[in-house]
């Protein structure tokens, strides 16, 4: 396996972006760091709901939080997101799975055949 | 042909499979066979009209269930290049059920997701075995290289719409 981005991470970050609050807060994120009160500003969820989504972004990888106790301010962390980000990683492993759908259709098509020429 | 790829920003992968190239040209070709394997599992291909020829048109319906119901997606593209047991290029872009090609933004997509790709298939038997390569290539919408914040959402966006499971 050379994959460069581990699928199981793909999942979560996946799972965390497919919000579209989430999403509105990391664009927000990308013009500077803010706290919980000001990523609220602009939805109408209670600070609670926003600190539900946030922690999902935390966990998530895709953000980090300062560490001061009353005011943590959130900043984006790109890295996870670059992983992502380019085209090819997505589609890589939705090809990857079909591929192997096309490998277990041929055998059933043709079962597998002795595989006696090789010589190295 | 005016495409201008980015081939940083495309899928290449090679694959090796037991069985004699006719049969691995099929599988792109022969609607029943496509229907085979193409989707991820659990879907179903109810339509796949391949007009394979230069210039053809392709329509293809996957069906796809997921915990909020029945997901019906349409594909429609055009064949660019056919040499039979060779190589095949086709464009694929999201569509309704008569092969108009449906915009990102009329998907509920924000704007600047790529509207067309083009899948290349490259086949080559050795031995019995064929291996195939498929390079599938965005086909930049906008101004190339512009990958910015915006365009990465809206990508992420595109997949979970069609891949979410």
């Amino acid at each position: 396996m050379s994959a460069t981005v581990d699928d199981d991470r793909l999942d979560e970050t996946f799972a965390a972006l497919a919000n579209s609050t989430r999403r509105a807060i990391l664009s927000r994120l990308v013009q500077g760091e803010a706290n919980v009160n000001e990523l609220a500003e602009p939805f109408d969820l209670t600070l609670p709901a926003i600190s539900k989504h946030l922690k999902v972004l935390e966990h998530a990888g895709l953000i980090v939080r300062g560490r001061h106790a009353q005011y943590r301010p959130c900043s984006l962390d790109a890295t996870r997101l670059r992983e992502v980000s380019t085209w090819a990683e997505q589609y890589r492993p939705v090809w990857e799975a079909r591929f192997d759908r096309m490998d277990d259709y041929i055998m059933q098509l043709q079962p597998p055949r002795k595989t006696g020429k090789r010589n190295g | 042909m005016d495409d201008d790829y980015d081939l940083d920003n495309a899928v290449v992968i090679e694959r090796t499979f037991d069985a004699p190239v006719e049969l691995i040209w099929q599988m792109w070709t022969d609607p029943a066979h496509f229907a085979g394997w193409y989707g991820p599992p659990g879907a179903s291909i109810p339509v796949a009209n391949m007009d394979v020829r230069v210039g053809g048109t392709r329509l293809v319906c996957m069906v796809v269930e997921t915990p909020n119901g029945t997901m019906r997606m349409w594909f429609t593209g055009e064949y660019r290049e056919v040499v039979t047991n060779k190589r095949l290029v086709y464009t694929d872009s999201m569509s309704d059920e008569h092969g108009n090609v449906v915009s990102p933004s009329e998907m509920g997509m924000p704007d600047g997701h790529l509207t067309t790709t083009e899948v290349i298939v490259e086949l080559a038997e050795i031995d019995g075995r064929t291996t195939m390569v498929m390079t599938h290539v965005g086909i930049p919408a906008g101004s190339p290289g512009a990958m910015g914040w915006t365009m990465a959402f809206d990508k992420l966006a595109a997949h979970l719409v069609t891949h979410t499971a």
